[in-house]
């Protein structure tokens, strides 16, 4: 009896060992490595331990702190925005008695299933000084010279955070409509009997019954803007001058722009791991359960 | 039979997974044996323009072979962005396997690369007769009396205007030869007025043209020891002062992008383009504005040693230090684009290439008239400018300065005073190159 249990649990740890240690070889071994590099600094292949030089530059670097304005101005902004119209379209769509429910749900999840790059370059077209919406708005008559969308420091930042939202959007509502459709029905019934209106039960019911999706969508939006790149380089490719810049892009300055300097490079990028890590802590401790 | 079964699951896999990292590096060992073994000799290069430089190489290649038929050689065409990522990761992780013998280097990358992976890239000082390449691109390629490259095609500038606008508001092509920046904004306010066209575009998020004009005085955005060269620079100072006063004479058409800026004189929308020579495939995509473009010198700076004729942009010919062929790669560099006018003549035949070679300058083949042009010799134009073109060191940090200056750009179009800009920039660029 003792040695059956040994032997299944033996075969069980085989199993974990193998993607165990691709874990490690793969993500962990690199993580150490990086953090080495981190205390280290010097031009392409040529390097030097330097100790905490880098992390003091770090703090005194103009463009590393606008990046890290930038960055959290999207997060702040666009992450919200994004999780509550996700959220109230999410509602919107679970309706029972919605006509057209799928037509509406590909309609608005089809944005994620774009490239990234290519729904970058669209945006950067769509916003161009003769650019569609230009267009559109001279035509109504509300503006009489064109809006230099992607040249004003505060209109690209716009832009941007336009773009992310309809990029993305959908992918949290998904989530959210697929955690609606496991809440019984029943308990809206009894809350309708009840006397509770459609947005007290939104407020009171749906959203207390979502927390976890809610919480899980916030962590992941919040890592994924706070990596966010692509649409930045290829809508406005950091300008004008600094304003829309993020931090992976300034990351990737360092390394494939600039001089290559990978031992600052990797400094910058666990500032990146250590606002992931702290603001997700702080997410688990307002959202999350109380043991 | 279940443990059995698990564990011959655990042994295919692990083996599996072994076999897979084993291959690569058979695959790569077997590769390596075979180029030397066999008579054929293969040399591998990287380029990232396969209609352009690619190009180029094939038509090496052929002139090459003429000679040594057992010569071959890999074209590997990559965006040029992917090239450098790959260039830098590769040398930053010391890995040789995966580069090629050549490769093709932008110019204002060259310094940067040969100081940050010393001991890449071979030394071509006594395999090439430097003397017969445009100096600025030899400048360019030499650091420490060592010149580490092949010199390629260049980007020397003119001013591409529109005729009949011009015409129409009243100038002839001689009034737009070798005239000042100033005199440039002035008759493109008269452009504006009477035709309504745009005199020329601008993008603040961009220093192509500031480049361009640092050049034409032979200043650059850092010295040659590698320092920002912002303050105490009267070119630099001046270059701020025209660019803005670009920028508040309404002459220009703001743009936010390349395809933006091709697309407004595709359009017709702007009466000249300030740009490399290479630039000429993109206007002559227009092809219903054919025999209304002309080509007249940059405009210049009233200071001393400032001159009509600049440079944008440009490559060279790079052998690893580390390659297997090196011997073959610089020999097959060094006969054909490194000293063979018939090279040049094809490449500018075939693919409108402007080299920097100038014996080939004299062929038959530059002196070509184009039709497109108004029947104007331009490359015999561009070549000549070419002689003219003041030589800098680009030096190591040109991106970091460039984008320091990006950074204060917008600033000084709203109205910051040019001196608190640059001290600005020069801070800026002090903190980022370190």
């Amino acid at each position: 009896m003792k040695s059956k249990w040994k032997n299944a649990s033996l075969t069980g740890w085989l199993f974990v060992a193998v993607p165990a240690g691709l874990i490690l070889l793969f993500s962990f071994y690199p993580m150490y490595q990086s953090l080495l590099l981190s205390f280290q600094s010097g031009k392409g292949s040529v390097y030097n331990y330097v100790g905490f030089n880098n992390y003091v530059r770090l703090f005194s670097d103009p463009i590393f702190k606008q990046a890290t304005f930038n960055t959290l101005l999207y997060l702040a902004i666009q992450v919200p925005i994004m999780l509550i119209l996700g959220l109230v379209i999410a509602n919107l769509l679970n309706k029972p008695n919605l006509r057209f429910k799928g037509f509406y749900r590909t309609a608005i999840f089809l944005p994620c299933v774009t490239s990234l790059v290519s729904y970058s370059i669209l945006f950067k077209s769509i916003f161009a000084v003769d650019g569609i919406v230009n267009q559109l708005l001279m035509k109504m008559n509300m503006i009489d010279v064109p809006i230099a969308w992607l040249l004003d420091p505060v209109w690209s930042r716009v832009v941007i955070i336009v773009a992310i939202t309809w990029r993305w959007t959908g992918y949290n509502m998904i989530f959210y409509l697929s955690a609606m459709q496991n809440i019984d029905p029943s308990i809206y019934e009894a809350a309708s009997i009840d006397g509770a209106s459609k947005t007290r039960q939104l407020f009171t019911m749906t959203v207390p019954l979502l927390k976890p999706i809610i919480l899980l969508t916030m962590i992941t939006s919040t890592s994924s803007t706070l990596q966010l790149f692509d649409e930045v380089v290829n809508i406005t490719a950091g300008g004008p001058g600094n304003a829309t810049m993020t931090i992976s892009q300034y990351i990737y300055n360092l390394s494939f722009m600039y001089t290559p300097n990978f031992g600052y490079a990797a400094t910058v990028s666990y500032a990146i791991v250590f606002m992931v890590a702290v603001l997700a802590f702080i997410q688990m401790k307002v959202a999350g359960d109380k043991k | 039979m279940k443990k059995i079964i698990s564990t011959a699951l655990m042994l295919t896999l692990t083996g599996s997974m072994l076999a897979a990292c084993g291959d690569s590096s058979n695959e790569t060992s077997s590769k390596e044996s075979a180029g030397t073994s066999s008579d054929k000799q293969k040399v591998v290069a990287w380029a990232w323009d396969p209609s352009f430089n690619g190009a180029a190489l094939k038509i090496a290649e052929e002139l090459y072979q003429k000679e040594n038929p057992n010569f071959e050689l890999e074209i590997i065409d990559m965006a040029k962005i992917d090239m450098e990522q790959k260039l830098n990761t590769n040398l930053a992780a010391g890995v040789k396997d995966g580069l090629p013998d050549i490769i093709l280097v932008n110019d204002v990358n060259i310094q940067k690369y040969i100081t940050a992976f010393p001991n890449t890239f071979t030394d071509f000082t006594d395999k090439v007769d430097f003397t017969k390449f445009s100096p600025y691109k030899v400048d360019a390629l030499t650091i420490d009396n060592k010149v580490y490259g092949v010199p390629f095609d260049i980007g020397v500038t003119g001013m591409f205007y529109r005729t009949d606008y011009l015409e129409q508001a009243g100038y002839k092509a001689a009034d737009l030869e070798n005239i000042t920046w100033d005199e440039y904004i002035e008759i493109g306010k008269v452009v504006k007025e009477k035709t309504g066209k745009y005199m020329t575009t601008i993008n603040p998020n961009e220093e192509a043209i500031h480049a361009i004009m640092l050049q034409s005085a032979g200043s650059w955005f850092i010295t040659p020891d590698n320092k920002g060269n912002f303050v105490d620079n009267p070119v630099m100072t001046e270059t701020m002062r025209v660019y803005k006063a670009i920028s508040d004479s309404g002459i220009a058409k703001p743009v936010t992008g390349w395809s933006e800026f091709v697309g407004s004189f595709n359009a017709g929308d702007t009466a000249s383009v300030i740009s490399g020579v290479w630039q000429i495939a993109s206007i002559m995509d227009a092809k219903d504005q054919s025999g209304k473009w002309a080509v007249a010198p940059i405009p210049r700076f009233n200071l001393e040693g400032a001159v009509n004729a600049s440079n944008e942009g440009g490559s060279s010919w790079f052998v690893m230090e580390g390659s297997n062929n090196k011997d073959l790669a610089k020999d097959f560099l060094s006969k054909t684009i490194g000293g063979n006018s018939e090279f040049y003549e094809r490449f500018l035949n075939e693919n409108g290439g402007v080299g920097s070679f100038t014996p080939a300058f004299s062929s038959e083949v530059y002196k070509q008239k184009s039709e497109f042009f108004g029947g104007q010799a331009i490359y015999q134009d561009f070549t000549k400018w070419s002689t003219e073109v003041p030589g800098i060191s680009f030096g190591m940090y040109t991106q970091e300065a460039k984008d320091a200056l990006k950074n204060e750009l917008p600033g000084l179009l709203n109205g910051t005073d040019i001196t608190t800009v640059l001290k600005n920039v020069q801070k800026l660029f002090e903190l980022q190159a370190q």
